[in-house]
């Protein structure tokens, strides 16, 4: 097939791109304007596109011809407005291009941020859980990915059942590799030391390739010549043996050698923390104070609260299996970061200055980072 | 000298009902603080927002519980007949679509700049005269906080007769990551005469003209500089000097927009023959130097320890304004609510057509320096 990968030259862009060409498949990849294409840029079988989907202009030429796209684009930092525009408006544009180009196979990239984390703290996160029906006090990247569904759903419907529309809604954990390793399902960076939130709780991770070869094989359904069967409508991916937060924590103090030092407040005292600061917000102040998202109630469960999670529907629908374990994922991650610093010149010893933390800007909330 | 009234009774004799029915053109940022007031005024229904982008208006009116969505302008006056419309797009669409909701019979709140020269003012300002219908622009740092403390202290008279504005603007607009720095899809600002300065000029020469009261200009010196280089920016970096006269007195202005320096701030400072004011609009404070009852060698200690007080409460209402999520656009709903207070109850516009050829003919007198 020929698959278009919007985003194509991020995080999890780059390795879409070289799992579909593993497959077999021709690449469109579409990268903004002035970003570098990276990796992606002399790759066999790869073509690359310049465009900012939020604009639009000249997209459904671009798209003609295409027999699906892989929707990874959008905006991870800024205020509302601008992850609006990022991941909102770009998708609006891209699902309209689709359909005046013809293109009917769609992966949509979404994010374990969009479930409703009020529930019973143990209970089983899967693609029957209800997403959030009032993120008001989630974060903007939460927000605007709930928004960027509701567009996913709607061009299916918009397909009528009858059609050969396809879109698949694919929902990562949180999503692991170089670059990502202390992210915010552990906690915070916090000056030179992590500040950890919690010890117990299972955290649902990804790592990078194995997200890559789900999303692939996601296109690939119902493909020309595959065994036709039914496309379930969102599909979930972590990989398989979950860590709790101070298994993942006790892999990356053994295997990364950057590992920054911790502060650990246990999940109950965050917890009642943040309950106790909304109370007195809504009582005292009407609810309209602000406070950092750590001590968001919606957002603190979001990050934190102990849950299961599955991904027997993926590897039923998919066949698809993690192709790396959670400890390999990180070796690989560690190494792939060793390598592109010597390559950059940077040097990387242990202590704060060579931590892998994530962006400061990233999104804060359960995030698939895509 | 205190400023003159600027505010007119309104003399139109359009529709005056209570609530008037609005609608919304254009669902980006500035959308919600407009949206924001028309949702919770008794004086004012929203009836729609209208985008190009259908999410992005069915957003909006979700969010602010507006009925009905529209993508189409002509459409939307054609079946909401609003009696108002706000106009929130890109200063190009500017004068087409308040041309468009004039000919509807819809006044119209225009977000700054209502137009890119004094002609297209003129014609625009024609249209609304010619139809008894009220075209206003939204110069709505006038009615911020500070602003109105700097306008008290001059009508006191405690800064005498004012002789000196300075208006500075600081911002790091070169922001990769800020909406006017990010090289993939270019801000529409980018393609004003100013470029993006022109996105903050109606603020700068609107405050001026606050304090100063009506101004005959003599002559004007702008010095416009692209200083970060590169294709993206027009200029990023504006030093003007405005001389001009009031009835009585001559009267400079100083205007200073610049994106390289720290930290952020719109300062505006005043000079009078009495004494002389400061304040912030993005990190409010105010400060006075003015004569004190208690002689010549105390009076500057005096100031010193009014100021110092009052950064010290400064400081604190400034962090409870953070948490209490208050920004820099509380001027705006101000205007607004004054506006709408003209349409339905025959009270002053709070700006008028003479104030807005005052900031356009001030625009276009700095921007004739931009062409040389």
């Amino acid at each position: 097939m020929k698959l278009v990968v919007t985003g194509a030259n991020g995080f999890v862009g780059r390795h879409v791109v070289a799992a579909a060409r593993d497959r077999g498949h021709e690449v469109l990849a579409l990268v903004r304007p002035s970003s570098p294409a990276g990796p992606i840029e002399d790759a066999v079988g790869v073509s690359i596109g310049r465009i900012d989907l939020r604009g639009g202009e000249g997209l459904v030429e671009l798209l003609r011809g295409a027999d699906g796209v892989i929707h990874l684009a959008a905006a991870k930092s800024g205020d509302f407005q601008a992850q609006f525009a990022g991941t909102v408006v770009a998708t609006e544009r891209l699902l309209d291009a689709m359909t005046r180009a013809g293109v009917e196979r769609l992966v949509g990239v979404s994010s374990f941020s969009v479930y409703d984390y009020r529930r019973a703290e143990g209970s089983l996160i899967d693609e029957a859980t209800p997403i959030d029906a009032n993120p008001a006090g989630r974060d903007e990247y939460a927000r605007t990915k709930l928004l960027q569904e509701t567009l996913y759903r709607d061009h299916r419907s918009a397909g009528g059942g009858d059609s050969d529309r396809t879109v698949v809604i694919v929902r990562p954990g949180m999503i692991f590799g170089p670059d990502n390793l202390w992210h915010a399902l552990i906690g915070a960076p916090m000056g030179g030391r992590f500040l950890r939130i919690g010890r117990s709780a299972i955290v649902p991770l990804t790592h990078v390739e194995n997200v890559a070869d789900a999303l692939v094989l996601a296109a690939e359904l119902n493909a020309p010549g595959a065994v036709l069967q039914e496309v379930p409508d969102v599909i979930n991916i972590v990989d398989d043996d979950l860590p709790t937060q101070d298994g993942y924590v006790s892999l990356l103090r053994r295997l990364d050698p950057t590992s920054p030092p911790t502060v650990t407040v246990p999940w109950p005292i965050a917890r009642g923390v943040a309950a106790g600061l909304a109370a007195a917000n809504r009582r005292l102040l009407g609810g309209g104070a602000k406070f950092p998202g750590i001590v968001v109630p919606d957002r603190l469960d979001a990050r934190f609260k102990p849950f299961t999670y599955s991904n027997d529907l993926a590897k039923v629908t998919l066949g698809w299996t993690p192709r790396w374990s959670i400890a390999e994922g990180i070796e690989r991650s560690v190494a792939a970061s060793s390598a592109s610093s010597a390559s950059r010149g940077l040097r990387t010893p242990s202590g704060s200055a060579g931590v892998r933390c994530p962006d400061p800007d990233a999104p804060t909330d359960r995030s698939g980072r895509d | 000298m205190a400023p003159s009234s600027r505010s007119a009774p309104l003399t139109s004799g359009g529709i005056r009902r209570s609530p008037l029915r609005a609608a919304v053109v254009g669902a980006g940022g500035i959308s919600t603080q407009h949206l924001g007031y028309l949702s919770t005024s008794a004086l004012v229904e929203p009836v729609a927002v209208c985008d190009l982008s259908a999410v992005s208006a069915r957003y909006a009116a979700a969010e602010f519980g507006v009925p009905r969505c529209y993508g189409d302008v002509a459409e939307m006056l054609e079946t909401e007949r609003p009696d108002v419309v706000h106009v929130l797009t890109p200063p190009q669409s500017h004068r087409d679509l308040v041309l468009m909701s004039l000919g509807a019979g819809a006044h119209v709140i225009c977000e700054k700049p209502v137009a890119l020269s004094g002609a297209v003012l003129e014609e625009l300002l024609d249209a609304a005269a010619a139809s008894d219908l009220v075209l206003t622009e939204s110069q709505n740092y006038r009615f911020n906080e500070p602003v109105r403390f700097l306008r008290a202290a001059i009508e006191r008279g405690d800064l005498g007769e004012v002789r000196d504005v300075e208006v500075a603007i600081t911002l790091p607009v070169r922001d990769p990551a800020g909406r006017f720095g990010d090289p993939n899809l270019p801000s529409p600002i980018h393609a004003l005469p100013a470029g993006v300065i022109h996105d903050f000029i109606t603020h700068m020469t609107s405050v001026v003209l606050e304090l100063t009261g009506p101004l005959v200009i003599d002559r004007v010196l702008a010095a416009w500089s692209n200083h970060g280089g590169g294709e993206l920016f027009r200029y990023d970096d504006l030093d003007a000097v405005v001389v001009a006269h009031t009835d009585s007195a001559p009267v400079h202005a100083r205007l200073r927009f610049d994106a390289a320096t720290a930290p952020d701030r719109f300062r505006v400072r005043v000079r009078g023959t009495l004494g002389s004011g400061e304040v912030d609009l993005f990190h409010p404070f105010h400060e006075l130097d003015v004569a004190r009852p208690v002689g010549r060698q105390l009076t500057p200690i005096v100031n010193h320890l009014s100021n110092g007080l009052g950064r010290a409460r400064s400081g604190v209402t400034n962090l409870a304004g953070k948490v209490m999520q208050r920004d820099a656009y509380e001027g705006l709903a101000i205007f607004l609510d004054r506006t709408y207070r003209a349409l339905t109850g025959g009270e002053p516009l709070p700006v008028t057509t003479a104030d807005l050829r005052a900031v356009s003919a001030m625009v276009d007198q700095l921007l004739a320096g931009a062409s040389r």
